[in-house]
Parts: structure tokens; C-alpha cells; sequence
């Protein structure tokens, strides 16, 4: 059976799948349940992102809301004083961010293990101070703690805007599988493989003529980018920022535990943590949560608990044994079928 | 002059609670080189066993102490023997283990909200007799169990002291801490030792909470500031040092009752990561300290 | 002109000084050996060699091109390739993947990095154990996969650090002719042994270090029958014969 025909379960079980996740909205009303889909995708592609620093170059960064804090104050900042699209801002925002994951990369990736993680966290929980606390900057007012609403455009596709949630769903699902696709490539590649010796023997791969600080810096400003421009989404679909959230602790964690309880490394680890953990929270929340505020912080904690105990590397390695167990129960019912009419 | 001077003196007996917090993280980081994130939920633990024990039985919170400094070791001890042991195992010959970290942030997640569903968002704080009482020498003002505490975290820190240099026990912890290998070679059974020395650490922030209830408020996310605090003073007193969490801790303290006076609160907490920042970069070490492996 | 010319290198850890006054000259093609006792300054030679960290005076030229000042990977770049003296494999790649990370310095693309890779491999014998994950090899595929990584850096000097130890008399006997092979290529070698035995029948030239400082050099006949060495090293008149 040729590999890439559409009859063979290796291309149509996952084409499927894609499929699948474009037309949901077509079929499914629901604003609720779309909310919930999108903010499936918008963890997937935070992590996915944090995935190229923290999984493959194995720098596990616990400030990496920093950069939606960027991302999202740059866009709506340059939309509210100069009436940019934030399709633009957007961009904008994302090279700050980039610039700044170099800045603070090149002092922080001198530290090791532990210290590095806290030397994130330091400069996260500093830069969101300032922000609370500064009413302007520059003489541009950015209302500290207060937070920012994103001037209202309603329906406008120009803005960046929509009342409907579709436009965000799909938006999110291309950049999520954009951001699939860039992980995919760098894992193929040189820069790729460089993280990897990185994450894996620091000296050895220097003795090997990798660039470490190089190849750090490098990892961090394509994954402040790509975190910059979902900091601009969220910015978009809730139209409201504020520095508690969008450069939050909380954040920053729940994005480490879905690539750890996803798999830290793998591809496809960031999307399958993401579809497991957002559910769950958002349920509890929605169903458990109302004066209990937090409690899905409690099941998110306990699947982490569980995870690092019983699963370390993460759901990846057994979702992919279960996934390829089907494919190939798939492959020998073809078979048969095809035996079935060949012999007529 | 005077306002200077009392904000020293606060300065100093509230940064004897911060060190004494990070004593017990110090204790952890050095035997263990393990990362407790959940060190200021554990704290948070023992505030509410203290408060719960005063207000169901009416005793006084530090004789209270005999009974929460104890559960709090018991409860170190078992968190480190069910939850961190399997992962630390597991990690042994890892170059850069982070399944503890992650795991004491699940942990942290799990604590404090725990906390929240069970006890509500309410701030509580107990009554003591002397609880405004206040000593006065010249125009200072000393509140009473604020200096009760500094008593108590420096007596906690001697005995403390006095456990690891004198008794059996405290000398395996510090050699199991220097060289768990070799330690394990000379028969110390080095994860019992580990759990005794997370349980010792959790049972001094027993200690802390203890002591911090009579003037402190009780909340289930009280541990969050204690826990930046104490890792800021980790690093500052140097990785494993524990004179260096003392002196770190009353450097912040001292940092936060002064600058205050010049500073809002905020930019004083920024001025404190700053600090931690800085001494990362330039000396991880710390001050005081011995160099951390990481 | 010297492919590696060393001249009064000096380096102090503290108060410790490791290296004294170190010179040594390596023509190309040679295996020279370094040899001295235990903490004797050898790796250090090696690691100052290389660059990880900078000596406290001194030159090393490398084909007339002075190298004190580069970090492990531009001397890597340059030409020197070096294998460990505790092997430090890339523990969750598997042997080929590791081989490419070396073979990614001289190539680019994954596929010709591939190939490359699969070619030392073949070359050091390691094929069946291509799809293997480092972690899981013995000791010895472990010191051939440290070589083979070396060599898909396509190094013009080689520096080999201890890489006997450990072994059993047929893989020593199997690493020997090895690195025969390796000089055949046209690659220059370096190597640290405390197997009297393999760098004494491998070597062109061995110089001896002992407490920082060179304490003799020659061919391995007059090396065995020096009275310092002797003195230093070999212990009380040990007679050595050549293999």
C-alpha cells in the first residue's frame, strides 16, 4: 500500500483529525464550548512555544509571561495611541519580545539548573511590579495594576476584533499549528539537534563546536517571539490586559505544567497536555469553581503530583503507543478487506 | 531620626522570622540540593495548625508550639518519604533534576488552594493577652510578639545549630549533605536521612508559623510572600549556609522596614528582586555562602 | 611548521599550580603521548588545549594560528577534535544522533549530516548499534561513540584522553587498532594513557608530566629507561621492554 495514498490509516486517521478540529465550528454553536476549544489551542501554542526554550534546549524558563506581557502591551499600546491594527502591533510586539528574551537570556543562561529557573522567575515578578506600578511610561499611560481595555472596533477583521468567537477559533488553530510546524522544523535541523546536545551534555556539545550561548539565545528570541504574538491574541479575545494576568505567575506555571504533564521535548507533548489539562480546569472551574475560586488549581496540581511520580516524561510516549496501536489495528482491517475483494 | 531607628529595629525582628523561613529552605537546598517550592505552603501549614490549635482549644500559641512543631515534622517527613523520595530516586544520576521543583510547585498549587476551598478566602488572625502589648525603650516601640519571635527564631536557630554539630543525627544529615555517596558507603541510610532533614526543615517553618500567628494574619496564600522572600534569601546567604540565611534574612528585613520609609511597598519587593538578580549573576554564591552545585 | 606548538604554558587554580612551564611541539602525522601520574596536570593540558579555560600565560598555536583566547567550540571549528576522559555521551539521542551533532559542525542539512555520520560509524564499527540510545551502551560502545563523534568533526588534531581505560585486553587490543586507522586518515593524535603498554607501542614520541612541569620527552625507548621518569613514575627500576 503506497505510504502517502489516502486509503492508508497513516494519512487519514491524522488528516482526519485536522479536519476534524476545522469544521467543529461548523457544527458546534456553542459559544461556550468554542471558548473552551480556544483557549485549548491558546495554551497549546504558549506552550508549544515555551517548548523550544524549556523542552528541546531543556532551559525550563518560569517567566516566560513576560513576553505575553510584552506582546500584549506593545500591540494595544501602539493600537490605543496610534490606531495600529494590532495585526501589526502584533509583529511589533513580538520582536520586543524577542529582544527582551535576549536580554535577559544572556545573563540568565550563565546559571545552571535551579538558579536559572529562579533567575526567571526574579526577573518576571520584577518587570511585573514595575508595570503595576507604573502609571505611565514614557508619558504614555499604561494604568499600572489598573490594567488596559482594548479600544472597541466590534465586528472588524482590520482590528482584530469579532464578536463571534469562530474568527478567534480559527485564528488560534492556524497559529497553533504554525507554531506545530516551526517545532517540527527545528527539530529536524541543525539548530535542532543542537538544542538537543545542549539539553543533553553542555560540554560535550561545546567540544563539538556547538555555540551554546549562541544556540540558547537563539532558542529564546524565535520562542519570545512566538509567545510575544499570543500575548497580542489574548489581548484580542478578552480585550482587556492587565499585568496580573497577562505577565502572571500563575501563567507561567500552568504553561511549565502542561509541557511537563504533556511531554517536555516531545511535539506533540504541548497540544496533548493542553487537551488533557484545560478541560479538566475549565470543568472544575466552571462546575466547582464560583466562591471556590482556584479549585481547578487543585486537580491541576494533583495531575501534576501524579505525573512527575508515575509518568515523568509526560502522557506523549503513551498516547503515541495507544495512537499507533489503533493505526495499525486500522492497517490490518484494510488489509483484509482488500485480500477480501482481491479474491473475488 | 527616631522613626529611622524604629523602622531598624522592626527591620531586624521581622528579618529574623524571613531567615529563620529560609533556614529551614537552606537546610533542604544543602542536604537534598532540592528545590522546596511548596516551602511557603508548608508554612502556611503550620500557621493554621497553630491558629486552628489556639482557637479549638484556647491555649497560648507558643505553648501551642509543642504540639505544631512536631506535626510539622511528621508532615515533612511524610511528604518527602511519599512524594519526593520516589521522584528523587528516579533522578539520581540526572544532571539537572527538576522532577522535585515541578513536583514541590504541584504540591504548592495543590496546598494552597486546598487551603482556600477548605478555609475561605477570610484574613483571620488570633488574640492573645499580649498581643498589643508593646516594650518601650526611649521613644522605640517594641510590639511584644514580634519580639517574642526574634527570641524564638534565634533560640531556634542555636538549637538547631547545636542539633548538627552535637547530636548523631545532625552529623549524618551534614555528611549525607557533603557527599551522599560516601555517606551511603558508611552506613547511613541516606533517604531515611533525607526525610528526617526535610521533615527538620518543614518542622523549623512550624516553628515560624508559630510564632508568626500571634501578630501575623492567617491566609491560605500568606506562604506565597514568604516563599519569594526566603528563596531571595537562599541565595543571597549563600546556597546552604545557614549563619548566611540569618544574616540574609535580617538584610531583608532590614531592606524592607527602611526602604519603606522612602519607598512604597511595591517598589521596595522590586527592589528586592533586584537584589536577588544581581547576587545571582554576580555572585551565586552568596554572601556568605558555599558554592552552590547546580 | 608545527600542527600544535606549545610554549611556556602556565596555568594556577588558586594557589595550586597545575601547569608549569609546559612546551611541547606536535608535528603532523605523530602520535605523541602525554603520561604522568595522577594528577599530574594532563587533562588540564588538554582542557587549556581546547579551551575551556584560558592559561595564566603561555601561547598554543595551532597551524601558526594562536588559540589561547577560543572557547571549546572555535577550537573545535579549527580542527581539534577531543574525546573524554569520562565519556559524555548524549544520553537520550541515539548513536547516530549523537554522531551527527559532531557531523553538523562540518556539514549542513540533516541528511548530509546523516550520512557523514553513518559513515564514521561505520568506520569505528558501531553500525549495529546505530538506533541504540547512548544511555543504554556498555562502556566500551560508549568510548567508541566518544571517538566516532570526534572524528565526524573531522579534526586534523585529535586529542584522546584516557580513552583504554576501563577496557578488557581484547577491546584495548580492538581501540589500538583503531587509532592506527585514525593516524592512517591523515589525523594527528594526542593521546593521555596510563597503559604503559598501549602508549608505549603507540607513540612516536611521549613526553612525561609530573606536578605541572615536563619532566622529560623523547621516543619511548629513551622515555622507559629515563632516570626522572623512572624515579616519578614507573616506580623503583621498572625494566620496560618495547611490544
Amino acid at each position: 500500500m503506497d505510504r502517502f495514498s489516502l486509503t492508508s490509516p497513516r494519512v487519514y486517521v491524522p488528516l482526519g483529525l485536522v479536519v476534524i478540529l476545522f469544521i467543529i465550528p461548523l457544527m458546534v454553536r456553542d459559544p461556550i464550548f468554542l471558548h473552551l476549544m480556544i483557549l485549548i489551542f491558546f495554551y497549546a501554542y504558549l506552550t508549544l512555544s515555551w517548548n523550544i526554550v524549556g523542552g528541546f534546549a531543556g532551559q525550563v524558563s518560569l517567566g516566560h509571561t513576560a513576553f505575553t506581557g510584552i506582546g500584549a502591551y506593545t500591540s494595544t499600546l501602539l493600537f490605543i495611541q496610534l490606531g495600529l491594527t494590532p495585526w501589526i502591533g502584533m509583529f511589533a510586539g513580538a520582536f520586543l519580545a524577542a529582544l527582551m528574551a535576549v536580554i535577559i537570556g544572556y545573563p540568565c543562561f550563565k546559571l545552571r539548573g535551579a538558579y536559572f529557573a529562579l533567575s526567571t522567575i526574579g526577573f518576571l515578578e520584577a518587570f511585573r511590579i514595575v508595570v503595576e506600578n507604573s502609571n505611565e511610561v514614557f508619558g504614555i499611560p499604561i494604568k499600572g495594576a489598573q490594567g488596559m481595555e482594548v479600544p472597541l472596533r466590534g465586528d472588524s477583521l482590520l482590528y482584530f476584533q469579532f464578536l463571534d468567537k469562530e474568527p478567534y477559533y480559527y485564528i488560534i488553530l492556524i497559529m497553533m499549528f504554525i507554531a506545530l510546524y516551526v517545532t517540527y522544523r527545528i527539530s529536524k535541523s541543525k539548530f535542532g539537534y543542537y538544542l538537543l546536545a545542549i539539553k543533553n551534555d553542555l560540554e560535550a556539545a561545546e567540544s563539538l563546536g556547538v555555540n551554546i550561548a549562541q544556540s540558547k539565545l537563539k532558542a529564546a528570541a524565535i520562542s519570545g517571539f512566538l509567545t510575544g504574538i499570543g500575548g497580542t491574541f489574548y489581548a484580542q479575545l478578552i480585550l482587556f490586559i492587565d499585568p496580573a494576568n497577562i505577565i502572571g505567575a500563575y501563567l507561567a506555571f500552568e504553561i511549565v505544567f502542561i509541557a511537563v504533564i504533556g511531554g517536555r521535548g516531545t511535539l506533540l507533548g504541548p497540544i496533548l497536555g493542553s487537551f488533557l489539562l484545560i478541560p479538566v480546569s475549565e470543568l472544575t472551574r466552571v462546575y466547582l469553581g464560583g466562591t471556590y475560586f482556584g479549585v481547578h488549581l487543585i486537580v491541576f496540581g494533583t495531575i501534576l503530583i501524579v505525573v512527575m511520580l508515575f509518568l515523568p516524561r509526560g502522557i506523549n510516549d503513551s498516547v503515541l503507543k495507544v495512537y499507533h496501536w489503533v493505526i495499525e489495528k486500522l492497517e490490518r482491517k484494510g488489509s483484509h478487506a482488500l485480500e477480501g475483494v482481491a479474491s473475488r | 531620626m527616631e522613626m529611622l531607628l524604629q523602622a531598624f529595629i522592626n527591620g531586624i525582628l521581622m528579618g529574623s522570622v524571613y531567615g529563620l523561613t529560609a533556614l529551614g529552605l537552606t537546610l533542604i537546598f544543602g542536604v537534598m540540593k532540592v528545590i522546596n517550592f511548596a516551602h511557603g505552603s508548608c508554612l502556611m501549614v503550620g500557621m493554621f495548625a497553630s491558629y486552628w490549635l489556639v482557637t479549638l482549644t484556647g491555649i497560648d500559641p507558643y505553648l501551642g508550639l509543642i504540639v505544631v512543631v512536631p506535626f510539622c515534622f511528621v508532615f515533612g517527613y511524610l511528604i518527602q518519604d511519599s512524594l519526593i523520595s520516589p521522584v528523587f530516586k528516579r533522578e539520581k544520576g540526572v544532571r539537572e533534576p527538576f522532577g522535585v521543583l515541578l513536583l514541590t510547585s504541584g504540591l504548592w498549587l495543590v496546598l494552597d488552594n486546598l487551603a482556600l476551598l477548605l478555609f475561605g478566602a477570610n484574613f483571620r488572625s488570633i488574640q492573645t493577652p499580649y498581643s498589643a502589648l508593646s516594650y518601650q525603650i526611649g521613644d522605640i516601640l517594641i510590639n511584644g510578639p514580634r519580639l517574642y519571635a526574634f527570641i524564638g527564631t534565634m533560640a531556634g536557630a542555636y538549637l538547631f545549630h547545636l542539633f548538627l554539630k552535637k547530636t548523631v543525627m545532625g552529623q549524618a544529615i551534614r555528611a549525607t549533605g557533603q557527599d551522599r555517596d560516601v555517606a551511603g558507603l558508611m552506613g547511613v541510610n541516606v533517604y531515611r536521612i533525607y526525610s528526617v532533614a526535610f521533615g527538620i526543615g518543614i518542622a523549623i517553618t512550624g516553628l515560624v508559623g508559630g510564632l508568626l500567628t500571634p501578630f501575623y494574619y492567617v491566609h491560605p496564600t500568606v506562604g506565597y510572600v514568604f516563599d519569594i522572600k526566603a528563596f531571595v534569601i537562599v541565595v543571597l546567604g549563600g546556597l546552604g549556609s545557614i549563619p548566611g540565611a540569618l544574616l540574609g534574612g535580617i538584610i531583608i528585613g532590614l531592606i524592607e522596614s527602611v526602604v519603606a520609609q522612602f519607598l512604597t511597598a511595591t517598589w521596595t519587593a522590586a527592589i528586592t528582586y533586584v537584589i536577588f538578580l544581581a547576587v545571582l549573576f554576580l555572585k551565586p554564591e552568596g554572601i556568605l555562602g558555599l558554592k552552590g552545585e547546580w | 611548521m608545527a600542527l600544535l606548538e606549545i610554549k611556556s604554558l602556565n596555568k594556577n587554580f588558586g594557589g595550586l599550580r597545575a601547569v608549569i612551564d609546559f612546551d611541547l611541539s606536535i608535528q603532523k602525522g605523530e602520535i605523541v603521548g602525554l603520561i604522568g601520574p595522577n594528577g599530574a596536570g594532563k587533562s588540564t593540558v588538554f582542557n587549556l588545549i581546547t579551551g575551556v579555560y584560558p592559561p595564566d600565560s603561555g601561547h598554543i598555536l595551532f597551524n601558526g594560528d594562536p588559540i589561547v583566547n577560543h572557547k571549546p567550540y572555535e577550537t573545535c571549528l579549527k580542527g581539534i577534535g577531543r574525546a573524554f576522559q569520562v565519556v559524555k555521551p548524549f544520553p537520550d539521542m541515539t548513536v547516530l544522533e549523537n554522531t551527527m551533532v559532531g557531523a553538523f559542525s562540518r556539514v549542513e542539512g540533516a541528511g548530509k549530516a546523516k550520512a557523514k555520520a553513518i559513515e564514521v560509524l561505520d568506520f569505528v564499527k558501531l553500525t549495529p548499534k546505530r538506533n541504540f540510545m547512548a544511555k543504554t551502551l556498555t562502556i566500551a560502545d560508549k568510548k567508541r561513540l566518544e571517538l566516532a563523534r570526534a572524528l565526524a568533526t573531522d579534526p586534523s588534531l585529535l586529542l584522546l584522553d584516557e580513552v583504554m581505560a576501563g577496557l578488557n585486553p581484547k577491546e584495548t587490543e580492538d581501540t589500538i587498532a583503531l587509532i592506527r586507522e585514525i593516524r592512517e586518515r591523515g589525523i594527528t593524535l594526542f593521546i593521555i594513557e596510563h597503559v604503559m603498554r598501549v602508549i608505549m607501542s603507540l607513540s612516536d614520541r611521549i613526553a612525561i608530566i609530573h606536578h605541572g612541569s615536563k619532566i622529560a620527552e623523547g621516543v619511548p625507548k629513551e622515555v622507559a629507561q629515563d632516570e626522572r621518569v623512572i624515579k616519578a613514575y614507573l616506580g623503583e627500576a621498572y625494566v620496560f621492554t618495547r611490544n
